[in-house]
């Protein structure tokens, strides 16, 4: 089997790709942090204090609209709303 | 200094909160159409910079708050899509029956959700901000709210189901359920006449697409509209971040779309 680096790369691709993206949209909507605070790692829900429901409700339409998804009543959670990781893959799930 | 009259206008079933920019010379009018809820307290500061603005090219600027909003009269619990209507109807009817001059509605974000054929046949121009005709959809966004509400309060009291059967509470807005369900009965498929000049300012950074959802609800428009101008503003959603901006892009594009309509309506005046 020689393909499954090749998607294990495609894949870690994707994922780099959606983080940027949400990275991205997270700058625009909580402009006052420096670019270099926001990775893969950043904690969002309960970490930042920007980080209310009308902000989580923003994002959220944001996400929708940026990826073409939709996301349900159920995804609304602390969980999925951790960090820009958990957000990442909850995007990558519902793409 | 600017002319302003500041003024509560008898509206359909209530006084509703007026503040009126009159320029020496009025060249045409600007009716400023607040967006709903929260959007209406994220673009206030916005919408009062693009009045002073179109003042100073010679607009007659007017801006209100809505029944049971704001500073005006009633309570948003009494309010209903056909009187926010009514009430933007009548100031139209008004500002027409006293001047020959061109009428124009400023409708920012979910502002265009209020638009009826009625109020088309009787402007000469719309200028949309980032419009969103998709009333099902903004209702959906306003309802999770509630959802992202409960994440961060300490009682998980449901607060959609605070106030009975008929009202609901969400962000601590108490509004008629019938409301929410006439706001996402609206769509841009409601409406036929758009024989009008018609401004879309859409944000979007310069290297990014035009989502499919965006760009599905710009065709429907032009399919309907024969004078659409869409304007591109790479800039920050102001409406959206945390803290105040203002977005010196949009306010400049949006004086040029000020004089080119002035200047219209002067070549057909």
């Amino acid at each position: 089997m020689t393909s499954a680096p090749f998607t294990d790369k495609t894949n870690e691709q994707k994922s780099g790709q959606t983080t940027a993206q949400l990275i991205k949209l997270l700058i625009a909507i909580i402009p006052n942090y420096e670019e270099s605070f926001w990775h893969v790692d950043t904690e969002l829900f309960g970490a930042i204090a920007e980080f209310d429901s009308m902000t989580l409700v923003t994002l959220i339409g944001e996400i929708e609209e940026s990826f073409d998804i939709s996301l349900d009543d159920d995804d609304i959670s602390a969980e999925n709303f951790a960090s820009v990781a958990s957000l990442t893959e909850l995007v990558l799930e519902r793409s | 200094m600017i002319s302003t009259h500041v003024e509560f206008y008898q509206g359909t079933k209530g006084s509703l909160f007026r503040i009126i920019r009159t320029p020496e010379h009025v060249l045409a009018h600007l009716l400023c159409i607040a967006p709903l809820f929260e959007q209406a307290n994220q673009t206030r500061h916005h919408i009062t910079r693009s009045a002073i603005n179109g003042y100073h090219q010679g607009l007659q600027t007017i801006v209100y708050d809505h029944y049971g909003t704001g500073d005006s009269g009633g309570e948003l619990v009494e309010a209903n899509l056909s009187l926010w209507q009514q009430d933007i109807q009548r100031q139209i009817e008004e500002i027409k029956a006293n001047s020959a001059k061109a009428i124009y509605l400023s409708l920012p974000l979910s502002a265009v959700l209020l638009l009826s054929d009625e109020m088309l046949s009787l402007v000469d121009g719309l200028i949309l901000l980032q419009p969103d005709f998709n009333g099902k959809r903004f209702v959906q966004q306003f309802k999770r709210l509630a959802l992202a509400a409960k994440l961060t309060q300490a009682d998980k009291k449901n607060p959609t189901e605070m106030n009975g059967q008929e009202n609901l509470e969400i962000a601590g807005y108490t509004i008629d359920k019938k409301l929410l369900e006439q706001l996402a009965g609206q769509n841009l498929s409601q409406l036929t006449s758009f024989n009008v000049d018609c401004y879309w300012f859409e944000w979007l950074a310069k290297t990014d697409e035009l989502s499919p959802g965006r760009l599905k609800q710009q065709q429907a428009l032009a399919n309907k509209a024969n004078k659409l101008i869409v304007q591109q503003v790479a800039a920050v959603k102001f409406w959206q971040a945390t803290e105040l901006q203002l977005s010196a892009e949009f306010l400049a594009q949006e004086q040029i779309a000020f004089s080119q309509l002035l200047s219209h309506s002067a070549a057909i005046s």
